[in-house]
């Protein structure tokens, strides 16, 4: 793309066309997360079928090794991060909905396990947050972002309530994912209006 | 035929360069190089150009001790792009 020419309407548009699908289509990712979570989580699931007939004390320990597996993906990230030549907007979509998804699988793996008893509560604010920081990760809207973290927080402490207070917990959740950030959305959003009218 | 058109963008290199960063959040600029196909004195001048219009932000760092620019479109880049494929579209008669 040296010399430069006159170009035409229909060529203007065939080299937007060219150029936007040259970006989209560059996608590449090494595979290494996606090979290390479906080794590790098969590896666990296995094991603990395994200790259902073999009964050994020191494998019902199998599961924290999703732990030390959290230090060779941040060595990926980092890695694959550092080599690339350009940032998508797909990668913080798709950044807000994977660590949303790993907080809320570490709280029902290791937080909730241990109450049975009152966790209904607990799994609707792990939900209320996922999409909900997510959002505020990919937008970089920090209410939202906020608002998830304090979902998860009291999910947490709904744990430690018996009904009717985990309500009170839920009801504080859903102000503080919802209801505060949409209060913000919508002054920002009649702001802008009255700009343009 | 083209006086209407962003004079601007109504130039090969330029409007590669703005297509592909209206794609990405941000691009460096080997990467732009590559997906170009220019030579690195030509496309820095374009980008210069576009930087001086205020379309694209030009940001210059540091990668494992070599120099890196990173180039990412501005709103007003943004804003500029559409006005461009509106008009283009506007006089290919092309409907939406």
């Amino acid at each position: 793309m040296e010399q430069e020419k006159e170009m035409t309407g229909q060529e203007s548009l065939e080299l937007i066309t060219r150029m936007i699908k040259r970006a989209r289509r560059d996608y590449l990712n090494s595979g290494l997360s996606a090979l290390l979570w479906g080794t590790v989580i098969p590896i666990c699931s296995l094991v603990t079928f395994a200790n259902y007939y073999l009964k050994w004390p020191a494998l019902d320990y199998i599961w924290l090794l999703t732990i030390v597996a959290v230090v060779p993906q941040v060595v990926i990230a980092v890695r694959e991060r550092k080599g690339k030549r350009y940032r998508s907007y797909d990668e913080d979509h798709l950044g807000g909905i994977w660590i949303s998804f790993g907080i809320a699988v570490w709280l029902l793996t290791f937080v909730f396990g241990r109450y049975p008893v009152n966790g209904e509560g607990a799994i609707y604010l792990t939900l209320y947050g996922v999409p909900t920081f997510a959002t505020g990760y990919t937008r970089g809207f920090r209410p939202m972002l906020l608002g998830g973290l304090a979902c998860w927080a009291l999910a947490v402490v709904s744990l430690y309530c018996n009904y009717p207070y985990t309500m009170l917990c839920i009801a504080a959740g859903a102000l503080l994912a919802w209801f505060i950030p949409g209060l913000i959305l919508r002054k920002c959003y009649l702001k802008a209006k009255e700009k343009h009218v | 035929m083209f006086k209407d058109l962003n004079p601007i963008l109504h130039s090969q290199l330029r409007l590669a360069v703005v297509s592909i960063l209206i794609s990405v959040k941000e691009a460096e600029f080997t990467y732009l190089r590559e997906k170009t196909d220019a030579t690195a004195g030509n496309l820095s001048v374009q980008i210069n150009k576009l930087k001086e219009a205020g379309y694209i932000d030009v940001t210059k760092t540091f990668k494992d001790n070599y120099p890196q620019t990173i180039c990412k479109i501005t709103p007003q880049g943004v804003q500029a792009f559409e006005e461009y494929v509106r008009d283009l579209q506007s006089y290919l008669n092309i409907k939406k």
